[in-house]
């Protein structure tokens, strides 16, 4: 059944997808890809329910299959909860020109390329699958940026740098098909050299997809450049579908790693959680600040992955199962809250006219709707009780403290020190979203045109809304789908779990009493309270005239962090002082915080590739002579090789 | 048993906790050779802001309305979740203490939120520096109760207690490393000196003091009440896990109140005998605090179990 649905639902987003290039269609088109994006929605979380396999097993050999089980279902459900909202909201967000239907195709076989690598039961399926998703958002940023300097650059950066990583994909597929291990079954024996090398490759290629640093450079380039609804999809799924190939394959397929590799994992997962966040809180335009978290949030989504290697290194398997339903709830989270952020940040642009977060201010009094709705994401995504984002964040660090309970000494200091990371990331992302929440919707507008700002349309709003209520449900039950999710461990020794996060070992989180205890007293606090207030006045700023130019900035803010981490962050600052005649007359600063991993990684690497390339277009010089030089050059090695006896 | 120690943990965090900054301050200034406030001047203050209307701020909004009651209310869910003794009952909240970082993490949010709502410098600043802090705080506190999780294999507030309790975990250097990790979570969440000056009067200074400058009446009762039952949330934490307690519960009750007397003394103590840090080095001191706590982890792992 939940098959059939499936199919139902991506014949919709077919339909949809032709619809919405005419002009006439191009409405009823995205509603039919919405509905679409529902019905995957609703198939995926029943076969997740269910457990249930359908269609065709997993093979080696290189013949399309596709085929439906717990974990597919559960990323085809992630995948249609953040698709069906994003594309309602698209209806309104794109203008039905020739660009914006192009646009609205594009989205469609979007979904429908990320429906296939989840469904795809071959090697073949996958990797077609796999070029298609990470090919249609390029076109997408292309088209609607009408292919400008700007968006060709990050399409060329992003494609590079996805397509070089991206060759651990295909080296970690192929190596699985030819050890017929494309599927699991054992072709693969723990510990062997080809156990590492695929682990190792499918950890940098699929890492590489999943914005993991120091692999990550092309995302907060990429996202940003979308239209909103794509953005929503690529920061809430796409990266999520490279999580679903780890899991297949780190957790699933090869069978048992060694702790080390676990530990390498962790390690990454920390850098990327800590390093994303970090960047993010010192971003002042709103898309690349939410780009910038999705890598955080990929970090924590494999920190949970790595706890699990380890702990299954460790054989605490009840823990490693847990583990691993950390690292999924979170990307099942993560995926709902960020394509809010996402979404919201679309009506700002559209309403306010800017996204940088200096021009923004006082949008929740003027779209109450919208903005409410962004404040629910805001706190989810900073990780703060009841909402999802605390649910998941609490179950990786209870993960991450079952390392060291169970590990040696090394892998147990490794999980302190994840803890640590973790627990650091979680009130950097606190900072963060305080930042963010205060410029974009707190204080007074900032510029004329935020002043002017109004909601958004009514299905708009509804898309937001219905994100808004799945983080608020999430965080009330996450135990129900915990509970299920520990199922897809392939292991067995998986511990039973209460609605609320009733788990042994823990001081239990029950979601719900939190939930309410939080709410009644704030309730009663309120109303304790009372109404009587005194006339309004200025806010107090030592008796001088409350100006906007006495506002702080993005900046200002997050200064003294950027003093206090001056020698692991390197900030740059200027300050430009024009005198005349001793008498100042301009003093203009300007300070950012560099990439570190792009000047000191990236950079170079670029520039020797350059260097080396310049070198060997000397060899291209265009003279006759030179290439007949070439081969007689080369005759003449093959011969000596040949007499020596290397080859031949 | 149960209903005593329920007792205790409710009357001691909702309604005693005010005395707690009170005994510091007015030991503190018997210790600078002054007569100061009597230990109940916090509960007088409570009163005296009852009665008085609250502000207004041109141009702020629901959040900045809100903010002290949801501040108060994560503060009154953390007193339900934190027992006073092993084995108390669990009040609907659970006893996990991952759950209290981010209860404490909540409030934080409101009250820094609230400042951008006013767009006041003073209160900004304040909210930068908490925010800028509490990144070290968090990572510290996170690997100060690793231990004692360790200990008692469980991150149950009760559980620990009762695995923590009587000598034999002071046989390895685990638990008082961490518990000189948590002594500067103390200090930084408490906001006593060296982290933060609770006296000043100087907005240029102040941290955890700042955001409170635009409210009034009642919601500078929730605010400072809020600060209070802090006191009683981490002092209670530092007694029952890291200081050595008795194994039975109704001693574990009974000592309660005069190691929360003798960790006040402690801090108004240090607050005479050293000076406030700079706000800049505060994060290295507090870094320094969670290193010696990731080794408290080290040595247990080294150690394994007892």
């Amino acid at each position: 059944m939940p098959a059939l649905l499936l199919g139902a639902g991506l014949a919709a987003l077919a339909c949809g997808g032709v619809l919405a290039a005419a002009r006439r269609s191009f409405a009823v088109g995205v509603q039919a890809q919405a509905a679409g994006a529902a019905a995957v929605a609703a198939a995926g979380f029943w076969a997740f329910a269910e457990q249930s396999t359908a269609g065709a097993a997993f093979t080696s050999a290189f013949e399309p299959r596709f085929g439906l089980d717990g974990l597919s279902g559960f990323f085809l459900g992630t995948l249609g909860v953040v698709a069906t909202p994003a594309l309602v909201f698209s209806r309104r967000y794109l203008a039905s020109t020739g660009r914006g239907r192009t646009v609205a195709v594009l989205q469609a076989a979007f979904v429908l390329a990320l429906a296939a690598v989840l469904c795809a039961r071959d090697p073949l399926t996958f990797l077609a699958g796999w070029e298609l998703m990470t090919l249609v958002p390029a076109m997408v940023i292309l088209v609607a940026r009408a292919a400008d300097r700007a968006a060709r650059r990050t399409v060329f950066v992003y494609l590079a740098i996805t397509h070089l990583g991206g060759a651990g994909t295909w080296i970690a597929v192929l190596l699985l098909a030819n050890a017929g291990a494309f599927g699991g079954g054992g072709g693969v024996a723990t510990g062997s050299a080809l156990q590492l090398g695929i682990a190792a490759a499918a950890l940098i290629g699929m890492g590489t997809k999943a914005g993991l640093m120091p692999f990550h450079v092309w995302l907060p380039r990429a996202h940003p450049m979308a239209p909103a609804p794509v953005s929503a999809l690529m920061s809430g799924v796409m990266i999520k579908v490279a999580v679903y190939g780890l899991v297949r394959i780190l957790v699933d397929w090869l069978g048992i790693l060694p702790v080390w590799f676990g530990v390498v994992v962790l390690a990454l997962g920390a850098l990327s959680a800590v390093g994303g966040v970090l960047y993010a809180l010192f971003q002042h335009d709103l898309k690349r600040l939410l780009a910038l978290h999705s890598i955080e949030n990929v970090g924590i989504i494999v920190l949970g992955l790595g706890a699990c290697l380890v702990l299954r290194g460790r054989t605490a398997d009840a823990w490693a199962a847990l583990a691993l339903a950390a690292a999924l709830l979170h990307t099942l989270n993560h995926a709902v809250f960020k394509a809010l952020l996402f979404l919201g940040a679309g009506t700002f642009e559209k309403a306010a006219g800017a996204l940088e977060l200096d021009r923004l201010g006082g949008l929740l009094r003027r779209l109450p709707w919208s903005g409410a709705a962004f404040l629910v994401g805001a706190l989810a995504i900073a990780g703060l009780p009841p909402l999802n984002g605390f649910a998941s964040e609490w179950l990786t660090l209870q993960a991450l403290l079952h390392v060291p309970a169970y590990g040696g000494v090394a892998d147990g200091t490794a999980g302190a020190i994840a803890l640590a990371a973790l627990a650091a990331t979680a009130a950097l992302a606190v900072f963060c979203f305080v930042k963010v929440v205060g410029l974009v919707l707190l204080g007074r507008p900032r510029t004329a045109a935020a002043e002017a700002a109004a909601e958004a349309p009514v299905s708009s709003r509804a898309a937001v809304a219905f994100l808004a209520a799945a983080c608020v449900v999430l965080g009330l039950i996450p135990g129900l789908v915990v509970r299920t999710l520990v199922g897809l461990a392939p292991w067995a020794g998986a511990p039973a779990v209460g609605a609320g996060l009733a788990l042994p070992g823990t001081g239990s989180l029950p979601t719900a009493g939190i939930a309410v205890a939080l709410a009644v007293c704030t309730a009663a606090l309120v109303a304790a309270r009372g109404g009587r207030r005194a006339a309004s006045e200025p806010t107090w700023a030592c008796g001088q005239l409350v100006e906007p130019a006495l506002g702080w900035t993005s900046a200002g803010f997050t200064k003294p962090l950027r003093l206090v981490l001056e020698a692991v962050l390197r900030p740059e600052r200027e300050i430009a002082v024009q005198t005349a005649g001793g008498v100042v007359q301009e003093i203009s600063y300007r300070g950012r915080v560099p990439h570190l991993i792009d000047e000191r990684l990236y950079r170079p690497a670029v520039a020797m590739s350059l260097a080396a390339a310049a070198g060997a277009r000397r060899l291209q010089s265009g003279s006759l002579a030179a290439y007949v030089g070439y081969l007689i050059a080369l005759v003449l090695v093959l011969l000596a090789a040949a007499r020596v006896g290397v080859i031949g | 048993m149960n209903a005593a120690a329920a007792a205790v943990q409710l009357l001691g965090g909702l309604v005693l906790a005010p005395l707690l900054p009170g005994l510091v301050q007015h030991w503190k200034a018997r210790l600078q050779g002054r007569r100061g406030p009597a230990p109940l001047q916090p509960f007088r203050e409570l009163r005296r802001l009852w009665g008085k209307s609250t502000v207004e701020v041109e141009g702020a909004g629901v959040v900045y309305r809100a903010a002290p009651a949801v501040a108060a209310a994560a503060l009154a869910t953390a007193v339900l979740l934190v027992p006073v003794c092993a084995g108390a009952p669990r009040l609907g909240a659970g006893h996990d203490v991952l759950a209290l970082a981010g209860l404490l993490a909540l409030a934080r949010f409101a009250v820094a939120a609230s400042s951008w709502d006013t767009g006041n410098g003073f209160s900004l600043m304040g909210a930068s520096r908490d925010l800028t802090i509490s990144v070290f705080v968090e990572a510290g506190l996170v690997l100060a109760i690793t231990v004692p999780a360790l200990v008692a294999g469980s991150t149950d507030l009760a559980a620990m207690i009762g695995a923590t309790a009587g000598t034999h975990v002071w046989s390895s250097p685990a638990l008082a490393l961490a518990g000189a990790g948590f002594a500067a979570v103390v200090v930084a969440e408490t906001g006593r000196q060296p982290v933060d000056n609770p006296d000043t009067h100087l907005e240029l200074t102040m941290i955890h003091e700042g955001p409170l400058l635009e409210y009034a009446g009642r919601d500078l009762a929730y605010l400072q009440w809020a600060a209070a039952v802090r006191h009683w949330l981490v002092l209670v934490l530092a007694a029952q896990l890291f200081l050595p307690h008795p194994v039975s519960a109704w001693w574990q009750l009974a000592t309660l109140p005069l190691v929360l007397a003798g960790l006040c003394a402690v801090l108004a103590l240090l607050e005479t005998l050293v000076v406030k840090t700079r706000i800049l080095l505060v994060p290295r001191l507090v870094a320094v605090a969670a290193g010696l706590a990731l080794l408290g982890v080290v040595s247990w792992v080294a150690g394994g179990a007892l």
